[in-house]
């Protein structure tokens, strides 16, 4: 009697642990293919000449057919409407980066930064006199932060074409080139702050305003007060 | 023994991994000429797509400028004349975007003050029938 209620007892567990696996693996199999759409999702936001490339070089390495399927439904998978099976996203982020020319990796490569690549958001308020002294810093950090971002290490492992030489180029070019922008971001800053300064001052009292500082990694929302001899 | 010892550790080469820059520094030697004549062509690419960006962004500074000075004429205007207004207007600028919010409200402010007038009155009132 007890072996044989030892018996059901393994049995439920069995199956208790058979089910549970076959539930994770299908949760697994539904992350990764929403992985794999999002990814493409990131790919399709390229600009339109870039965009038309990818397309061209798609229809040279998968055929016509491939071409005006993926021309046709490309908007569907951009919005979510229809998500791409295995073999799209194989052939758009594995197959198709190993015959892209330098110019169109770089641009893919950008995408994939701004959309994985860790970003730094920041909400401050700062007066209009002293907005310099707490932006520089954040600014600062957001230069140092496109210098070094990397990847995540699942993705890198996922799109191996990113270890090659001339992604690894790639990467260091745009790292500078990120770092610039967000560097010439504080030069238009002066001009931006005396905009709203004489805004601030010729506006009526109550006048409230913020500005969202854009940075290729990163955004700071600024809330703005009056100078300090207005309280 | 001493011989299968010197077969184990190379000589001559670090034994601690290669570091962020050795990789990138291997990658960029690495690059064949014509990847190093494309690195070269977006680099200079680049460097004359941030300079228009730059260009781009002075504009939309210049035109943001413009429609602020529109809204605040129309702000003062409404000021003059209207005693409950709300203005919210946003500005692409050369950085992001700016926000404005003017907003005048007399009607908030009366209803405030007959609300405490009512207030203080209400517990006069109170004190004074507790008195009786």
């Amino acid at each position: 009697m007890l072996y044989l209620l030892l018996l059901i007892f393994i049995s439920l567990v069995g199956v208790f642990y058979l089910r549970h696996r076959a539930a994770s693996a299908n949760q697994k199999r539904l992350t990764r293919s929403q992985e794999n759409a999002n990814l493409l999702k990131v790919l399709l936001e390229l600009d339109v000449d870039s965009l038309d490339d990818l397309f061209k070089l798609y229809q040279v390495e998968f055929g016509e057919s491939a071409a005006r399927y993926a021309r046709n439904t490309y908007q569907k998978w951009k919005s979510g409407d229809v998500r791409p099976n295995k073999q799209t996203f194989r052939r758009f982020l594995i197959n198709l980066p190993r015959v892209m020319n330098f110019d169109l990796k770089c641009e893919v490569l950008r995408e994939l930064r701004e959309a994985y690549c860790p970003r730094g958001e920041y909400d401050v308020t700062v007066s209009i006199d002293d907005w310099k002294s707490t932006l520089t810093p954040l600014i600062e950090e957001i230069v140092q932060r496109a210098t070094t971002a990397e990847l995540p290490q699942s993705l890198q492992r996922r799109l191996t074409w990113l270890a090659e030489n001339d992604a690894t180029a790639a990467k260091v070019l745009l790292a500078e080139s990120q770092a610039r922008e967000t560097g010439n971001a504080m030069t238009l800053l002066e001009k931006e702050f005396s905009n709203i300064e004489e805004l601030l001052d010729n506006a009526p009292r109550n006048t409230r305003i913020s500005h969202v500082l854009k940075l290729p990694l990163g955004s700071i929302k600024v809330h703005i007060t009056r100078g300090s001899e207005d309280g | 023994m001493d011989d299968e010892n010197d077969e184990l550790v190379p000589q001559k080469q670090s034994l601690f991994p290669l570091t962020a820059d050795d990789i990138v520094d291997n990658a960029l030697q690495s690059l064949d000429e014509q990847q190093a004549k494309e690195v070269t062509k977006k680099a200079a690419d680049e460097v004359v797509r941030i300079a228009v960006e730059k260009r781009k962004a002075e504009y939309r500074s210049d035109r943001a400028q413009d429609e602020m000075r529109n809204l605040i004429n129309n702000a003062n205007l409404l000021d003059d004349k209207v005693a409950d207004y709300k203005i919210n207007s946003t500005f692409e600028t050369a950085t992001g975007t700016t926000t404005v919010e003017i907003r005048k409200s007399k009607t908030n402010t009366t209803l405030i003050i007959i609300g405490v007038v009512v207030i203080v009155l209400l517990l006069t009132l109170m004190l004074v029938f507790m008195k009786w």
